[in-house]
Formats: structure tokens, C-alpha cells, sequence
């Protein structure tokens, strides 16, 4: 199954508020899509639908195998294959660097405290923070705490990676260590939705471009493409804004 | 007159009696209030707490009975004085049973209606705390917990828990202490705590001086004693 992930005419709303529309779209293994869009036009929350922490409210959403909102008792196994990497990091604040990293393959999928260790020492080693394993997150520069907050999200094994504007909260000479980590991962292999503003990670490291407006997906296409010639006068606009 | 520490000195034992009970007392019943405030804390923000996918049927009927059965204990014993409510316990309680089960003869001692007194009454204070804290949780970090794949019971016990603990720490010295005081209503019920063991040599002697003055400082010692063991405990479980 090459599926990760599918929207079947998908809708959520807040009570009377409709925040995703007639979502259709298809995410293979191995692809990097990137969304778009402005503010409040429903991307945190697609992504979030993704992960069960919302449930939608019209249509389908399969991900991993898992049919959403039939099979809702069954989020947390969905939660397992979608590790997600907040734009606030939201590091556990009481837990060292390696526990935070360490916590999920623990608690998530039993491993022994031992392997779990190794397994966040590995993680840390390629995010570049080897050496910051004791730290509490407050030790911690806000791009060393977005990667730690990656490699946490890695640590699960999951087969889809989403990220929520991950650089937004970073001053902008933060933002390229957390850019060169999600490429790494990307080379990888791994299925990635991503939500930014960072046009040149679309442009590198992405195979799928979304433009969003108003809770519709407006236009998809191939990243460089798209931002060099968009097909809309909605993302015509935008792309001004951002770039 | 003057102040003649040899009363104090042949008072001691009997003062030092009383402040075992007392301690006792206020040991006991908190650990009975810990146990009911998590429970009832917890109850009442049973549900509103929702991250992720929302309760559901029957959930949202547990969810509101847990709330509704929390918020009534809560207010019942915010809004009554704690010497009523011992009163009711040690007087009340037996001729309630005997009303509504036709049981005679149910009677508490003083010391276990007292220490009940403690538990129920530091209890809803207790709870108000637990859930102050628990709802000044971040909702992200909720959401990151979830995020990982986590159950709601792994969430409570490894991410909220050991955080809203840590924000409990003060206002629960405070009522620790507040606790530790109040046994000293229990007089009235005829517990030979601290206070009744004062009132007691005083009514033989009448040194009010010397007596009220070694009980006040022996209360000092006792609530020094409770404040010490938070700071220490606040001080361990500090994130840097
Ligand atoms: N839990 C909620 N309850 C009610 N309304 C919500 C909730 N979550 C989001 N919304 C609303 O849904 C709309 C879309 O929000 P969303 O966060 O998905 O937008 P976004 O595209 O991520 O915006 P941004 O770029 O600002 O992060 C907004 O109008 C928001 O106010
Ligand atoms: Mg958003």
C-alpha cells in the first residue's frame, strides 16, 4: 500500500464556521508536499485532522489504512505513523533533551529505557545535538529546540512526518539549521507535509505544491512550477505577499 | 507575676502528647484530603480538558456526573465552617444513620471523625488546587504528547501530572499548614490535641502566659517543620 495518506471530499467545521471544504488529495509514500495559504485558511487544521487532533466532520480521511471518522477509536494508532513538529516546539519542559527524544519509542512503541536511549542518542547525533543530550529545553536556542522537537517526532518511527510553519517562531538565522534538518529527513525518504512560508525549502526539497484559500485547496501542482507561473489570481496574490 | 519557664518544663509532656496527636491528626486526614482532591480536582475538569477527538455518548455522561458529583463536594465545604462540619460528622453523623438505615449505636471516635474532618475539608480545598494547576497546562504540550502516540492515561501520568505537581507545590504547603491549624477545632469535639491539652493544664494552673505561649511555639515548630519539607520538596522536583 503507497498510500499514506487520502482526503475523500473532506469538511470540518467549528460550528458555523467551515474551516476545510471539499477537500480531495492524495499523498503517496516518499512525497514532500508543501502547503500554503493565508492565515486561517485551514492549514493547522488540515494538518491537524491528519493527526486526529481534530476530527472532520464531512467526508473521509484515510490515514495509514485507517478511516477517519468511522475508525476514530483508533487515533492513537494513526498518531504512531504521523510524528508532527509544532511551529511552539512544545518540548516537555521537566525532561532532558535525550528524554524528551527518548519518550515516545518508550512509551509509544515499549521499548526498553535502554533502547529507547540509543535510539535518541542516534536521533540527536543527526539533528546536530549530540552534545546537548543532558539539556533542558530552556537551555536550549529555539532552533535547537525545533530540532530536538524533530527528532522526537522521528523517534517514533513514524511513515509520515507533518510540520506546522516549523521556522515561523525562529529568528531568521535559525531558521536554515531546522531548514537543513527537514531536507535531510526529506532526502531520506520520508513522507512530509509541510506547512511554511519558506518558499525556497518548497522549491528544494518539495515534490507537491498546495496553495489553500479559505478552507478549499486551490491549486497543487509541481513546486517550481507553480510559484513561477501560478494559474490563480488568489495565489498570484499571495505569492507577492511571501516572496 | 512573672514568666516562670518551670511551668512550661512540667507542662511539656503533656503539650508534647498533644502535638503528636495533632500531628497524627493532620497527617492522616491529609493524606485522606491528597486522595480526594486529586479525585475530585481531577473530576471536575473531567472532559473539559479535550484535546483531540472529543468525548462522546456515554463519555459525555460520565464526563458531566464527574463534574456535577466534584463541583457539589467542592462548594458544600467551601461554603460551611469546618467546626460544623466536624460537629456534623462526630453528633450528626450517627443519628443520620440512624434515620436513614434504622442502625443505632454507629459513633465514630473523636480522633477518626477528626481526622475524617481533615480529609474531607482539606479535600475540597485540595481539589480547587489540582485543578488550577492542571488547567494551566499548556494545551500544546497536551498536543505534543499526543502527537508521539501516547494513551490519556501515559499523557496524565508522565506529562501533565509531573507538571501541574510542580505548579501544586506552593498553594499546597499553604493549605498543608491551614490543615494543621484547623486540628485545633477539634476541641470542641474533645480530641486531646495540642490546644486541649493547653486548655486543659491551664484550667489546673492558670498560667495562660507561660501555657499559650509554649503551644503557640510548638505550633510554630510544627508548621516550620511542614514548610521546610515543601520547600525541600519544591526545590527537588525544580526545572532548571
Ligand atoms: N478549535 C477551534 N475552534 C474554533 N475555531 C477554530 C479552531 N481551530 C481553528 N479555528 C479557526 O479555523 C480557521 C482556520 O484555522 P487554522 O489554524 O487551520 O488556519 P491556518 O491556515 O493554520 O492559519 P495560520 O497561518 O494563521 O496558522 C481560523 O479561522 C481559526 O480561527
Ligand atoms: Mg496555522
Amino acid at each position: 500500500m503507497n498510500r499514506v495518506v487520502e482526503f475523500i471530499d473532506v469538511g470540518k467545521r467549528f460550528g458555523d464556521l467551515e474551516v476545510l471544504r471539499e477537500i480531495n488529495m492524495k499523498v503517496e509514500f516518499g512525497e514532500v508536499v508543501v502547503i500554503i495559504g493565508p492565515s486561517g485558511s485551514g492549514k493547522s487544521t488540515l494538518l491537524r485532522c491528519i493527526n486526529a487532533l481534530e476530527l472532520i466532520t464531512e467526508g473521509e480521511l484515510i490515514v495509514n489504512g485507517i478511516s477517519m471518522p468511522k475508525q476514530k477509536r483508533r487515533a492513537r494508532e494513526i498518531r504512531l505513523e504521523a510524528g508532527m513538529v509544532f511551529q511552539q516546539f512544545n518540548l516537555f519542559p521537566h525532561m532532558t533533551t535525550l528524554e524528551n527524544v527518548a519518550f515516545g519509542p518508550r512509551k509509544a512503541r515499549g521499548f526498553s529505557r535502554k533502547e529507547a536511549n540509543e535510539i535518541a542518542a542516534d536521533l540527536l547525533d543527526k539533528v546536530g545535538l549530540a552534545d546537548r543530550s543532558g539539556y533542558y529545553p530552556s537551555q536550549l536556542s529555539g532552533g535547537q529546540q525545533q530540532r530536538v522537537a524533530i527528532a522526537r517526532a522521528l523517534a517514533v518511527k513514524p511513515k509520515l512526518m507533518l510540520f506546522d510553519e516549523p521556522t515561523s517562531a525562529l529568528d531568521p538565522e535559525l531558521k536554515e539549521e531546522v531548514l537543513t534538518v527537514m531536507q535531510k529527513v526529506a532526502e531520506e525518504g520520508m513522507t512530509m507535509i509541510v506547512v511554511t512560508h519558506e518558499m525556497s525549502f518548497a522549491a528544494k526539497a518539495g515534490t507537491r505544491l498546495i496553495f489553500m484559500d479559505e478552507g478549499y485547496l486551490i491549486e497543487e501542482g509541481d513546486p517550481k512550477a507553480m510559484m513561477a507561473s501560478p494559474r490563480t489570481e488568489r495565489l498570484q496574490n499571495f505569492l507577492r505577499h511571501v516572496t | 507575676m512573672t514568666f516562670e519557664f518551670d511551668i512550661i518544663i512540667d507542662a511539656l509532656p503533656a503539650l508534647l502528647e498533644g502535638a503528636k496527636l495533632t500531628w497524627y491528626i493532620t497527617l492522616l486526614g491529609l493524606l485522606g484530603g491528597m486522595t480526594l482532591g486529586v479525585l475530585a480536582g481531577l473530576g471536575r475538569t473531567a472532559g473539559t480538558r479535550q484535546v483531540g477527538i472529543a468525548a462522546s455518548g456515554i463519555h459525555i455522561a460520565i464526563n458531566r456526573t464527574l463534574q456535577t458529583v466534584s463541583f457539589a463536594y467542592v462548594e458544600l465545604i467551601r461554603g460551611t465552617p469546618i467546626i460544623v462540619q466536624a460537629m456534623f460528622i462526630y453528633f450528626a453523623m450517627p443519628m443520620l444513620f440512624e434515620v436513614l438505615f434504622e442502625v443505632r449505636g454507629v459513633r465514630l471516635d473523636a480522633v477518626t471523625a477528626a481526622v475524617i474532618t481533615i480529609a474531607i475539608n482539606a479535600g475540597a480545598y485540595i481539589a480547587e488546587i489540582v485543578r488550577g494547576s492542571v488547567l494551566s497546562i499548556n494545551k500544546g504540550l497536551i498536543e505534543a504528547g499526543l502527537a508521539t502516540g501516547i494513551t490519556r492515561f501515559q499523557l496524565y501520568a508522565n506529562i501533565v501530572g509531573p507538571l501541574a505537581l510542580r505548579r501544586m507545590i506552593p498553594p499546597l504547603g499553604n493549605q498543608f499548614i491551614i490543615s494543621l491549624k484547623d486540628t485545633s477545632l477539634f476541641i470542641v469535639i474533645g480530641v486531646g490535641e495540642l490546644t486541649r491539652q493547653g486548655q486543659e493544664i491551664m484550667a489546673s494552673n492558670f498560667r495562660a502566659l507561660e501555657i499559650w505561649s509554649a503551644v503557640a511555639v510548638i505550633y510554630l515548630i510544627m508548621t516550620s517543620i511542614l514548610a521546610f519539607a515543601l520547600k525541600f520538596f519544591e526545590r527537588k522536583m525544580r526545572i532548571i
